[in-house]
């Protein structure tokens, strides 16, 4: 069965919200097991629906976005997955394969959106500098409203009007180009820890920088709590037993005293 | 200081659950949630500084640092640091609590989430679902509806930790913001160990038709992740020493990227 233009609108239109939804981690409707349900349902077959979302959720269940890295994309896999067993009338199971392209075109895209969103940052820091609260707030605004809207366009174009080409622009799109943006991500952190480092790096703290950085180089830890406790001892150790500079001035005059 | 600096009310405190959920509204690689941490923030941080512009100013700037956490536990944090603005504390404890809590807390948060209620949702709703069941999709949504106003408990958590630890503190504000900076600088360690990668793929053939990799050879031998480290201090050198915009930076990095991978050395 065709999709209709009514049916594609309807899909870019709950795709916006959804997407949204995934930008912001809010009320995890981008989870396939909701997507694909309600694709089934705009598109009149909630049964197959319910049956995809159930096989998709399961396949993209440790798939996950945990430590910054971006899977592919769950939104489009569960309206694809059902658009394309709903169109073509294959099984869910062999049609979760089929919207895997459009699946990693979205993830493509948020990755690109990952590294030129960078650049707002400046600007950001501009308006924190002046003050200006409300041209920061409209700033995440317009952010968030690109995602949003390319959400729709992409969702539209998948589901109603351009497959095939959106198929073909997956294979020309070529490998080192998309492994160069995977690479950025891994690299681009280093910008924003070197501002850290620029706010809060005195020449006496180094050591415990390079304390905190070989923790995690040596040891196989999943997470940043034991280091976070090693740093609480450090810092207990320098509050309890270090004296300030105001301290040994105080202690300065006392020994004259005596 | 009084009692009399406290502005933010219940009410507040609640609006700001829900504008915590601005935290990923302007996510990129180079300072992550910092953009929508600072908006959701904003309208407690106008309320504390008021007409002082130069605070409110400082306070913002501080708070565009790089920041990575999780969405469902950041209220937690944010009201935390609210009831140190709100005190006047020093800005140096308010960043280095900031930097030495956001990490653990998202690997908590991601711990608890996306490892544990994830799969556990995926399988019972997923099981629903493959019988044509429409409870699985609500039984889902529901669970992370539950989950999302969570974030209201946490935000009064964080507030009432953050001001009854306060006044017990607050007589040796000095040591505490060094003791801050060290637990924080010591997390910017890892963070930078943890977050940044970089891994050379050329290899050398040697004339018994072995390869070996120069990173494994050459570069892991000295220490695994020599070239991150590297990589943050060329950084940290052009914005501190030679004053060069982060977003040149940033433009440099990624056309680096792409074109070290076209060479397949990245």
């Amino acid at each position: 069965m065709q999709i209709t233009l009514v049916q594609g609108i309807l899909l870019a239109l709950a795709c916006i919200v959804i997407g949204v939804d995934y930008w912001l981690e809010a009320f995890f409707i981008f989870r396939p097991i909701i997507v694909a349900s309600i694709t089934g349902l705009i598109l009149g077959d909630l049964k197959l629906g319910l049956v995809a979302g159930g096989l998709t959720e399961l396949a993209f269940a440790g798939l996950t976005p945990a430590g910054g890295t971006q899977p592919p994309n769950p939104i489009l896999a569960g309206v694809m997955t059902v658009v394309i067993a709903h169109t073509t009338n294959t099984s869910p199971a062999l049609a979760i394969g089929l919207a895997l392209p459009f699946s990693i075109l979205m993830q493509y895209v948020i990755l690109f959106f990952y590294s030129s969103f960078s650049m707002f940052m400046a600007r950001a820091d501009r308006y924190a500098e002046n003050a200006d609260a409300k041209a920061l707030t409209q700033l995440n605004y317009l952010t968030t409203a690109i995602v949003a809207v390319s959400y729709g366009v992409i969702v539209f174009l998948s589901a109603y009007a351009a497959q095939d080409l959106l198929k073909s622009l997956i294979d020309i799109l070529p490998v080192w180009f998309i492994h160069g943006l995977e690479i950025a991500g891994g690299i681009l952190p280093a910008v924003g820890f070197a501002m850290l480092l620029n706010v809060m790096l005195k020449l006496q703290y180094i050591p415990f920088f390079i304390v905190g950085f070989f923790l995690i180089t040596y040891l196989p830890i999943a997470n940043l709590l034991p280091v976070a406790v090693v740093g609480l001892g450090l810092g207990m150790y320098d509050y309890f037993f270090v004296k300030s500079d105001d301290e040994k001035a105080k202690g300065g005059v006392q020994n004259d005293g005596i | 200081m009084t009692v009399s600096n406290k502005v933010l009310t219940k009410k507040d405190i609640s609006a700001m659950a829900y504008r915590s959920v601005f935290l990923q509204a302007s996510f990129n690689y180079e300072r992550m949630q910092a953009g929508g941490w600072t908006v959701a923030m904003l309208p407690a941080l106008e309320k504390i500084y008021k007409d002082d512009k130069e605070g409110l100013a400082a306070a913002m700037t501080d708070n565009m640092q790089f920041i990575n956490t999780h969405p469902t536990l950041v209220p937690f944090l944010m009201t935390l640091l609210l009831s140190l603005e709100e005190s006047g504390s020093d800005r140096t404890l308010i960043k280095g609590i900031k930097v030495g809590l956001f990490g653990p807390l998202a690997g908590i948060g991601d711990a608890i989430f996306w490892f544990t209620v994830l799969p556990i949702m995926a399988g019972i709703s997923s099981s629903f679902a493959l019988e044509g069941n429409v409870l699985g999709p609500i039984i889902f949504f529901a669970v992370y509806v539950g989950i999302f106003f969570m974030r209201f408990p946490l935000a009064r958590a964080g507030y009432e930790l953050g001001t009854t630890a306060l006044d017990s503190l607050r007589e040796s504000s000095k040591k505490l913001s060094r003791a801050a900076t060290i637990l924080g600088t010591t997390v910017i360690g890892a963070l930078a160990a943890a977050y940044v990668h970089i891994t050379l793929l050329p290899t050398i053939e040697l004339n018994d038709g072995i390869t070996i990799s120069i990173q494994e050879a050459f570069i892991d031998k000295i220490f695994p992740n020599l070239l991150p480290l590297a990589y943050v201090f060329t950084m940290f050198y052009f914005i501190r020493v030679r004053k060069v915009s982060p977003t040149i930076l940033i433009l440099v990095t990624i056309v680096l990227t792409i074109v070290l991978s076209f060479l397949g050395i990245l």
